[in-house]
């Protein structure tokens, strides 16, 4: 029987050689080989004047793009669920973009920064998770889902339109606070209240409350456990982005609703504000750049700042102020991209001007 | 032929039969993931997506079988497999069933523990012959290269039975139990061929005594299983535990044993039917010309049903060797092991094919732990790797050389401690190839006065180079005289010449083994010598006289015994005077 082992290794290898090839050039495009951000670029602030409490290390905002990827994955799950079954999802090639990003972004900073080693472990820690999560349910949905699903996919069955209804809220709640923080537990009584028994599709009822038991179950459970990690190696994150500008543009000079105060203005006119941070950092950066506001600290760093945008696969953007540093296609809308830009603290009003001039969606500012 | 056998892979994926281990699980899954994988790769990318269904019944019934196979091992059903059906606990208690929980160590509900056989290795009852309706059956050893068409098969369950058999029957009759001789010593064309493996029963045993008595159809192997939870171990066998007592008794056997002999050194006596259906006991005072003439005997002169056997301490033994080149075995032999009072087992091993170096193999009483699990030798369902070395050191170019400087010296990196009866108890398995059909592996032996023993491996290797014969091993073994069987091959005190060596099954080649094998015979009986008579019967009829001088009593013995010539075999056919 020494026939099987052989035979094992010869298949490990060639499903290894496939698996690798695939997608190897096309889901993740770096727009060049190592670093492409000028190394004057990477530096930190030697002389911040934000208030030490609302720095955060430069290097971040790099580092930050595999967690929001995390973010921005399940949200294309939401987005796909409303129109087609989850079980066609290409959860494998996220696996693939989430990692092949990694190491994109982890180019620009080798060597300029120190070893972040706080946020690499966390991005191990979220990344393999989310690669376990995502390599089970591909297998789950090649042997059994792809089986019971309806024809072209469609979202029929009340347990798959439960499953879309769950995608988008979990996406909406992550966006603003932490995933391990969702009520997975309450969606079980919902779950079970909520579809009937027998059916049209009886079998595909029986294998989604199967999988979404086993989803609900397993995260609470780990969500539970992260929480508890979580608590324990790392400090509560601030809500807020502290953000320098040059001058308070007359929206909050002349105090209209709905804009920031500033928390401290300086001599030279230039003020400190507190932004709220995450999902809604990018609109409120919006409406000052749009105000003529140029930043001079963001988080207390004034170099190289990351964002991107969701543009048509056609988009060529090319301006002094920016560089390109990867393009990763979205696999479930055709014809849409998403551009990883990177610029400078002091340019950043002008880049966003100039993407939404060219009419393109910003997906995400990462503010460190 | 089991599917088993035939095709192993095809019964790993889709039967789900029988026990696997932890380790084959994870290989196997590894295999099947892997493959559907590729398959559903290429299907999807070159055919279509409706293609890749095809693969489905595949995947899930190897799975299914494969995990199946996994829970018997730790004797559940694989009913079980239903748990993955509970949402979380039950696919995770399954991955800890299937992947990690360890099989229960003893045979189960579901069969043996895996890879380990049921049994030692047996022969066939007798083969069928195809359409034909009549109790004829092929006869055959295990070197399958003797069949021979017996008249019927018969096998008792009692000595009586048996006598009664012989009493009421004038025909020919041939005798067999494991058969595992290997020129045709159990069979005679058109014989009553009389199977001895159901006479098995332990008669009598005393620990104090060290002696047990046992039905001659009882195999080593079963003795050892009885008298290893006491202590003991059998004084004299040969190192393979699959023979019967009553085969290795008409063939006076020999071992490994250091201050020993032929098996006749361990016998007290015997019970024997001769050929009017008699019972006779026999022993070195009481009918001591039937006790020598049967022992080692070829049963010529009647069946031997039960034996009386010494025992002795069942003590730990850890193996030592030395190197060293022909010319100072003897010397080395003389100095430091024969009156060794430690050592237990010796063999020397000559490597071929110019026969100058030695390894000479010793195993030494210890006090030290053994460094196996088990006291008697576990069996396995296959050897591959026993298989592969014995094919690459006889096909391969360089594979003597290789097994010399390489395979060897690795495999005696170990200093490995056994027990008595575990190094006794090795299966013929291990030695068994792939097919017999075209190439099979034959034993002979050489017996030499200890003085001649270098006059003797000059002519001997002279021998072998010069017709190329393709020898695996020449082991050599010491043995005290005889005391006093008649086909006797220690005359005197001798050093034995074990070869085992590969040769084809042609026509061709048959007789150019009987032509070097007569060169060797020769050889030995020149310097006074014998050649060992189980295998095939190559030599001529003087040869035989010469290397076996008091074969004159025991065919006088035969004539007064069995006038009519009953007991017949390959042997007593070729050399015994007809009337």
């Amino acid at each position: 029987m020494l026939r099987l082992p052989i035979l094992t290794v010869l298949m490990v290898l060639v499903a290894s050689f496939i698996f690798l090839r695939k997608g190897r050039h096309s889901l993740t495009i770096p727009a060049g080989e190592g670093c492409v951000v000028p190394k004057d670029w990477l530096v930190s602030n030697p002389h911040p004047v934000t208030p030490v409490e609302h720095i955060r290390p430069a290097d971040q905002t790099f580092l930050t793009y595999p967690e929001w990827f995390l973010v921005h994955s399940p949200a294309e799950i939401a987005d796909y669920a409303h129109v087609k079954t989850t079980t066609t999802f290409p959860y494998v090639s996220h696996i693939k973009q989430l990692w092949q990003s990694y190491s994109v972004v982890y180019d620009q900073i080798k060597g300029s920064f120190p070893f972040n080693t706080g946020y690499h472990i966390m991005i191990w820690v979220i990344g393999v998770s989310t690669t376990v999560e995502y390599a089970m349910k591909s297998l789950y949905e090649t042997i059994v889902g792809r089986l019971t699903n309806p024809t072209h996919g469609e979202v029929v069955t009340d347990e798959d339109k439960f499953n879309a209804r769950f995608a988008q809220d979990y996406v909406d709640f992550i966006r603003v606070s932490p995933w391990y923080e969702f009520d997975f537990a309450s969606r079980i009584p919902a779950l079970l209240s909520g579809t009937s028994f027998f059916g049209t599709h009886f079998l595909r009822k029986c294998d989604r409350k199967y999988m979404l038991l086993t989803e609900l179950l397993v995260k609470a459970g780990y969500g539970y456990l992260i929480k508890l990690g979580t608590k324990a190696s790392y400090d509560e994150a601030l809500p807020t982005t502290a953000v320098i500008i040059d001058q308070l543009p007359t929206a909050i000079t002349t105090g209209r609703p709905g804009s920031v105060s500033p928390t401290k203005t300086y001599a030279d006119g230039s003020a400190l504000l507190l932004l709220p941070r995450y999902e809604a950092f990018h609109p409120a950066v919006s409406a000052l750049a749009q105000q003529g506001v140029t930043f001079r600290e963001i988080a207390g760093n004034n170099s190289a700042l990351l964002l991107t945008v969701l543009a048509p696969a056609t988009w060529q953007p090319a301006s002094p102020d920016f560089r390109l540093v990867f393009t990763q296609p979205i696999l479930t809308k055709p014809g849409l991209k998403r551009v990883a830009l990177v610029t400078q603290v002091k340019w950043l009003d002008k880049t966003v001007r100039f993407v939404n001039e060219q009419g393109v969606k910003i997906e995400h500012v990462y503010d460190y | 032929m089991r599917l088993k056998d035939k095709l192993p892979l095809s019964y790993l994926l889709f039967t789900s039969r029988g026990r696997i281990h932890r380790a084959t699980y994870w290989i196997v899954s590894t295999f099947i993931w892997s493959t559907f994988y590729v398959l559903h790769t290429a299907l999807h990318d070159l055919v279509g997506v409706w293609a890749t269904y095809f693969l489905y019944p595949l995947l899930v019934g190897s799975l299914f079988a494969t995990a199946t196979k996994r829970l018997h091992d730790a004797n559940r059903s694989g009913y079980w497999l239903l748990a993955v059906l509970i949402p979380v606990l039950g696919p995770i208690w399954l991955f800890y069933q299937l992947g990690f929980k360890k099989g229960t160590p003893k045979i189960n509900t579901f069969g043996t523990v895996p890879d380990e056989a049921a049994d030692y290795f047996k022969n066939d009852t007798g083969q069928l012959i195809p359409n034909l309706n009549t109790k004829e059956r092929i006869i055959n050893d295990v070197t399958q290269l003797n069949p021979v068409v017996v008249a019927e098969v018969f096998r008792p369950l009692s000595v009586d039975e048996l006598r009664e058999r012989i009493r009421s029957t004038t025909g020919p009759v041939s005798v067999g139990g494991g058969r595992f001789s290997m020129g045709g010593q159990t069979a005679s064309s058109h014989s009553l061929h009389i199977d001895m493996r159901g006479l098995n029963q332990v008669l009598d045993f005393s620990k104090d005594d060290r002696t047990i008595s046992v039905q001659a159809g009882i195999r080593w192997c079963d003795i050892q299983r009885f008298i290893d939870p006491h202590d003991l171990s059998i004084k004299i066998m040969q190192t393979y535990a699959n023979f019967t007592v009553g085969g290795a008794l008409s063939v006076n056997c020999h071992g490994r044993y250091m201050g020993h002999g032929p098996l006749i050194l361990a016998v007290r006596s015997m019970n024997i039917v001769l050929a009017d259906g008699s019972l006779v006991r026999a022993s070195r005072t009481e009918n001591p010309e039937v006790f020598f003439g049967a022992i080692g005997g070829y049963n010529g002169i009647g069946i031997i049903v039960s034996v009386e056997l010494d025992l002795e301490e069942n003590l730990a033994v850890r193996r030592e060797y030395y190197k060293l080149t022909r010319p100072n075995y003897r010397t080395y032999f003389a100095d430091s092991i024969r009156d060794n009072p430690e050592a237990v087992f010796h063999n020397g091993d000559m490597y071929p094919p110019s026969f100058t170096n030695m390894r000479a193999v010793t195993w030494v009483k210890t006090l030290e732990k053994p460094t196996v699990k088990t006291r008697l030798m576990p069996l396995r369902e296959s050897y591959p790797l026993e298989r592969y070395f014995l094919w690459a050191f006889t096909e391969t170019f360089f594979g003597n050389w290789r097994r010399e400087h390489i395979v060897d010296p690795l495999l005696y990196l170990s200093k490995p401690i056994h027990w008595r009866n575990y190094e006794a108890g090795y299966d013929v398995a291990e030695l068994e190839p792939r097919s017999r059909t075209k190439r099979t592996y034959v034993l002979q032996e050489y017996f030499v006065p200890v003085r001649h023993f270098d006059e003797f491996a000059g002519k001997m290797s002279e021998i072998f180079n010069r017709y190329h014969v393709n020898v695996i091993n020449v082991s050599i073994r010491h043995a005290l005289p005889d005391s006093g069987s008649y086909l006797a091959w220690a005359r005197e005190e001798v050093f034995a010449f074990v070869v085992y060596y590969k040769q084809r099954t042609s026509e061709i080649a048959k007789n150019e083994v009987a032509i070097w094998t007569r060169e060797l015979i020769d050889a030995a009986v020149s310097v006074g010598g014998a050649y060992y008579l189980p295998y095939q019967a190559h030599a001529t009829s003087e040869q035989f006289h010469r290397a076996y001088p008091n074969a004159g009593k025991l065919f006088a013995l035969k004539k007064k015994l069995d006038p009519n010539f009953r007991f017949h075999n390959v042997f007593w056919d070729t050399y015994y005077e007809r009337l």
